[in-house]
């Protein structure tokens, strides 16, 4: 238990390392159109990377993975993962940029934006389904799985599939012609 | 067959000399979101489309119009 208050106290610092940096990079002279342009275009360039950032953290899930014995680093790793999707998908199900004023938030997170938020969502739900359908036919060949593994195979899958649906959207939204 | 909806956003915008940040300044939107309206990425709403035809001076079926 101490191993995953440990993850999790990880997974939170570093959290508020970020928000500490991108609070002391903050740019003050931009006008709010100019601040959500900015801010839009660095989420596009994100998005993916984050997924990277996702999917590398499941390293430590796949090597343990069926494992009877699991040590106090591998509790450690699952719980800072289990703080990184709370974080990813609350990015996902809400405008984002948390400490930015309200008018940045409000126009960041415009018609187009919402739109290709909604269908990363649609995706993300549509691999999780598809991720969820694979591992209850791999129990039907008498693959043991816990439901915890079950579970986060289907995070695994889903997580990663709406965030790089919806940098590829923003992306393209941001691309001029 | 898929019917699109066409648009002259960036012949009138051009016309009237505004660049995409500063029609979205006035609409209340992103660069990012007329630029796909312009681009036919994206269908804005009845609302927007609205705002659009306002600030460019036109009726919304002068800028937007369907194209089979």
């Amino acid at each position: 238990m101490d191993s995953y208050l440990l993850g999790m106290g990880v997974g939170i610092a570093a959290g508020v390392i970020v928000v500490a940096i991108v609070k002391l990079r903050a740019v003050k002279s931009m006008s709010v159109a100019e601040k959500a342009e900015y801010l839009s275009n660095r989420r596009a360039r994100m998005l993916p990377a984050l997924a990277v950032i996702f999917l590398s953290q499941q390293a430590a899930f796949l090597s343990n993975l069926g494992a009877q014995e699991q040590t106090s680093a591998y509790a450690a790793k699952v719980s800072a993962w289990l703080v990184l999707s709370i974080v990813i998908l609350a990015a996902l199900a809400t405008k984002g940029f948390w400490l930015e004023p309200k008018a940045v938030r409000d126009l960041i997170d415009d018609e187009n934006t919402r739109a290709n938020r909604n269908d990363a969502m649609r995706w993300g739900f549509l691999f999780s389904m598809a991720a969820a359908i694979s591992v209850y036919a791999l129990t039907l060949f008498k693959v043991q799985l816990s439901a915890r593994d079950a579970v986060h195979l289907v995070m695994t899958i889903g997580i990663p599939a709406a965030l790089i649906r919806w940098g590829y959207l923003e992306r393209r939204a941001h691309r001029d012609g | 067959m898929a019917e699109r909806l066409a648009n002259r956003l960036k012949e009138r915008r051009t016309e009237l000399g505004f660049t995409q940040a500063e029609l979205a300044e006035k609409v209340g939107v992103t660069r990012k979101t007329v630029n796909t309206v312009e681009n036919g990425v994206f269908t804005p709403s009845a609302t927007l489309a609205i705002k659009l035809a306002r600030a460019l001076g036109l009726r919304v079926e002068e800028l937007f119009w369907i194209e089979p």
